[in-house]
């Protein structure tokens, strides 16, 4: 009797199925989130109601639960759900599908023997949510909503090993936009951030979705070019140059013209280390800044 | 509790100790083939008694050969009780995800190869501990339950098993036994770990067991 009304009351989706996959138990929070009644669904094959679950995985844990009465957990990670409910947080408009960490186990009968499996199901959406925002928040920029510094070190060793190892073409390009301390100075730190905003989304939207840009500083910004040699990178660069300066961005009623200077690095049979292509490039980009800026130059190979 | 090692069981107690594991192994690899299609061998076990602090350095060297090993571990907890490993070495989880040859959902789903072969071994993991564990908790007339299964992918073997799973100052009785999958050449090890609280019942069970069938 108390234990019934736990079996409704209780703040998890909980499901009992007997050894041929029907329905036996359905508890009222399953009958919230997935609109169907108790009544209609027991007695009927889960397999009715949820077809997906049809599939070797879930028949393998079935029996593995009713045969050697062991428990199986299907979590979120690898799995996202096991039934397909309507997100119920606030949080849930990210997701299609409420995120659920469920765990099967045997239950038995007086003389011990395997008649029923149940299911939990945990709504764990929130939790997803937020760890989802968190990883994020660890690789992106906040401002520019880029990659991030550390992301980008991470990153640049990845590929600058995988390069190597395959012989394959990879490109770096530093940019640095021109006399930023005096927009800063002139229209004030808002319209830096602005500026900021607008040099990240021209070069975002220029660049391929292989490639990788990173807010690297101040200032500073990073692209890494996987596959492209060092002219690929130079003719990229070139028209990152051109795609900033040709647009405009406005502080209030302001119109404020930027412009980028940009250094270009690729590996080479000389470029033992991911850190000496990332100051090749700096050193071009420096290059660039001391021959009048708004220019592209390239490192010698 | 300072015992020493051989204190803890006698060498008859580990013989039948030995000898339920072997039959309980036996049982668990016929219902895994009937069941789920899951052809395992497991070589006869080896019981050993060791104090906990000793363990990570056994299970370092008996796997000396592999130089990297994914682990599953999981609690189970009855009267009989502790943790159990299993030890895949590298590679394992790709081999064993084309054998179960559900692998239809990769892109579906957009899991990477990675998630997909960790998956595996921990689904087979799951499945493969909670079947010997449970035949050997049967034929001592107990009944477990489990933790969730936990893994460590692909690390060095020196790393995979840490000191912090045991409590410090205990015994374990540790089951070693050599599992391949037929007709693929995948093996491993697989440890059980019984926890010190449970000799005094585990003891008891195994006379228990010897008076029933002996």
């Amino acid at each position: 009797m108390i234990f019934e009304q736990i079996f409704n009351m209780i703040n998890v989706g909980l499901v009992v199925l007997d050894a041929d996959l029907r329905v036996r138990h359905w508890n009222r929070w399953m009958e919230l989130h997935s609109g169907i009644s108790a009544e209609s669904i027991v007695g009927e094959p889960i397999f009715s109601f949820y077809p997906d679950l049809n599939n070797p995985k879930f028949i393998r844990n079935c029996k593995a639960v009713l045969k050697f009465g062991n428990f199986a957990f299907f979590s979120q990670k690898l799995h996202s759900y096991l039934f397909p409910l309507k997100p119920a947080s606030s949080f849930g408009h990210k997701f299609n599908n409420m995120q659920q960490g469920c765990t099967m186990g045997p239950l038995r009968d007086q003389d011990n023997i395997i008649r029923h499996l149940y299911i939990s199901v945990q709504d764990v959406t929130e939790v997803v949510a937020y760890e989802q925002k968190l990883v994020a928040m660890n690789m992106q920029d906040g401002l520019t909503g880029v990659y991030n510094r550390r992301f980008l070190e991470g990153k640049l060793k990845e590929e600058f090993g995988r390069h190597k190892r395959y012989a394959r073409p990879f490109g770096v390009i530093m940019c640095d936009i021109d006399f930023f301390k005096k927009v800063n100075d002139t229209y004030g730190h808002q319209c830096g951030d602005q500026v900021l905003k607008y040099v990240a989304a021209t070069i975002q939207k220029l660049i391929r979705d292989t490639d990788y840009l990173a807010r690297y500083g101040g200032e500073e910004f990073c692209c890494l070019l996987p596959e492209a040699d060092l002219e690929a990178a130079r003719k990229l660069a070139e028209r990152l140059r051109q795609g900033v300066a040709r647009g405009k961005t406005s502080c209030g009623d302001q119109e404020v013209e930027v412009t980028v200077s940009f250094g270009v690095a690729a590996v080479g049979p000389a470029i033992e280390t991911p850190e000496t292509l990332l100051a090749l490039a700096d050193q071009a980009l420096y290059e660039a800044k001391r021959a009048g800026r708004n220019r592209v130059v390239v490192c010698p190979d | 509790m300072d015992m020493a090692p051989e204190q803890i069981l006698s060498q008859e107690e580990k013989d039948i100790l030995q000898e339920i594991m072997n039959i309980a192994f036996g049982r668990a690899s016929a219902d895994l083939a009937e069941v789920i299609d899951i052809y395992v061998e497991l070589s006869v076990p080896f019981v050993q008694t060791i104090r906990a602090v000793d363990l990570p350095a056994y299970i370092t060297a008996e796997l000396r050969n592999h130089e990297m090993i994914s682990v599953v571990e999981q609690g189970y907890l009855g009267r009989f009780r502790g943790m159990a490993l299993l030890v895949f070495p590298a590679g394992a989880g790709r081999e064993l995800f084309s054998l179960l040859g559900d692998g239809g959902d990769v892109s579906s789903n957009g899991l990477s190869m990675a998630v997909m072969e960790k998956e595996t071994l921990m689904e087979v993991g799951n499945i493969l501990i909670g079947a010997c564990v449970g035949k050997v908790a049967e034929l001592l007339d107990d009944l477990v339950t489990y933790s969730p299964p936990r893994i460590t992918v692909e690390e060095h073997s020196g790393n995979a098993v840490g000191a912090d799973l045991f409590e410090q100052g205990s015994m374990a009785t540790v089951m070693r036994t050599v599992f391949s999958f037929q007709n693929r050449d995948i093996n491993g090890y697989f440890f059980l770990i019984n926890s010190s609280e449970s000799f005094q019942w585990l003891k008891k069970a195994l006379y228990l067991f010897l008076e029933k069938y002996a």
